[in-house]
């Protein structure tokens, strides 16, 4: 065997090393992360009962149905979508929480904690993401995945140059075409990203949900920030739930969805379906633009001494400062707000209502942390 | 169009891997190894 050979065999070897330790943590971002059936889940489901052509895909989630005793046919709903972009982790953590702790006494709460499941197998690329964070509990670590924006182009691939919304025809970006919150209403024989979509519209529609509330964070630099975004047909209840909201001393604005942005939860489930659709953000300053160090402490706490800059210089959307927005925070704003939906829905339809206790308030969580209200993995 | 992508895959990573048994500078040879390494990841639709 000649001297090169040989050379070329070791590094072969030390190639297929790296690919192997590469691929391992690669894979192991496709293990669902440990959720905990609270004691209001009466049901597990998966997205796949509603629209059965996504059986076995990487696109099928869970849902998790908390019925109260008294709900039947008629009664209100409320449907949570969190992991829309599993980029946006206080979305997915709120979800969870609303599965650990969420006890409905009227009415029925639908949550699928990880709506793009897909998009929650692999990062962001040159983002320079972390994998996962930790949130402690009395217990032990929780550990969640932070995903990316999109599908996975592994189960996804090609992205077209534009991407053409299926039922208005409008153009994006090719790589639009993977964002959950760019599909709806969806498409039966559609992308998997399209498929995704059309089982969530299917769920709304053969469950009759009344509202819809879909979870997001965004960069502090992006408009529509710490904001609820409401369908014209959930503009009523929206504007009551904000001004209650801001009673409790969260400041919160409210947008209309806008007419000509189609594909998104707030416009094309209120156009298609008869739910009342609200999205809501909170700031997340590690998906914004102008990070610095991007790991899991800025995850968790949003301290950044860079927004802290742009918010002296007028460039931010939303208060920032030493302190950051930490997820406690951010978690909480979701759950006063689905709290305060659920509150707003009951006071004008007392014949429907939809009541969940076993939450904490937006100050408990700042005041406790979250880990006290995650359950730890069973052993 | 996945088995166009991944025939294609095939080729890039065979041609990658005569270059690492032919090139005689090390240099070279570690290039090709670097470049195996993606083309692995793809091949096998890890990531």
């Amino acid at each position: 065997m000649k001297k090169h050979h040989i050379s070329a065999l070791i590094f072969l070897a030390i190639a297929l090393v790296a690919a192997g330790i590469a691929g391992a943590s690669f894979l192991s971002m496709r293990e669902n992360e440990y959720i905990a059936k609270g004691p209001g889940v009466s049901e597990v489901k998966m997205l796949s009962d509603w629209f059965p052509a996504l059986a076995g895909s990487p696109g099928d989630t869970e849902v998790y149905i908390l019925r109260s005793e008294s709900s039947n046919d008629d009664a209100a709903s409320m449907l949570v979508l969190g992991g829309t972009h599993p980029n946006e982790p206080a979305a997915f953590v709120a979800a969870v929480l609303l599965v650990e702790n969420a006890q409905p006494s009227a009415g029925t709460l639908y949550v699928i904690p990880r709506a793009n499941n897909s998009a929650f197998t692999h990062n962001d690329p040159q983002e320079g993401s972390p994998q996962r964070f930790t949130i402690k509990t009395p217990d032990g670590d929780r550990v969640f995945r932070f995903g990316s924006r999109a599908t996975n182009p592994v189960h996804q691939w090609p992205d077209p140059d534009v991407y053409i919304h299926a039922s208005s025809g409008q153009s994006l970006s090719g790589n639009e075409t993977r964002n959950l919150n760019r599909g709806y209403p969806g498409k039966a024989d559609g992308t998997l990203t399209e498929k995704v979509c059309y089982g969530i519209t299917e769920l709304i529609k053969k469950e009759a949900i009344t509202i819809t509330v879909d979870l997001h964070e965004a960069s502090p630099e992006y408009p529509v920030n710490m904001a609820m975004v409401a369908h014209p047909n959930a503009m009523p209840l929206a504007s009551e739930t904000v001004i209650g909201l801001e009673m409790q001393d969260i400041a919160i604005g409210l947008e209309p969805s806008p007419v000509n942005l189609r594909g998104l939860t707030h416009r094309e489930l209120g156009d298609f379906t008869d739910t009342l659709p609200v999205l809501m953000e909170t700031p997340n300053a590690s998906q914004g633009r102008l990070r610095g160090k991007t790991d899991e402490a800025l995850v968790l706490t949003g301290i950044d001494p860079w927004y802290v800059k742009a918010e002296k210089l007028g460039r931010l959307y939303v208060p920032y400062d030493g302190n950051g927005h930490p997820i406690e925070e951010r978690v909480g704003r979701h759950v006063a707000g689905i709290a305060e939906l659920a509150f707003t829905w009951t006071l004008n339809n007392p014949e429907r209502p939809l009541e969940f206790s076993g939450l904490p308030s937006y100050a408990e969580l700042l005041d406790t942390g979250l880990g006290i209200w995650l359950k730890a993995p069973e052993q | 169009m996945k088995i166009i992508y991944l025939t294609i895959l095939a080729a890039v990573l065979g041609l990658c891997l005569w270059n690492l048994f032919s090139a005689k500078k090390p240099s070279l040879q570690a290039t090709a190894a670097m470049v195996i390494v993606p083309l692995l990841l793809r091949l096998f639709l890890i990531n």
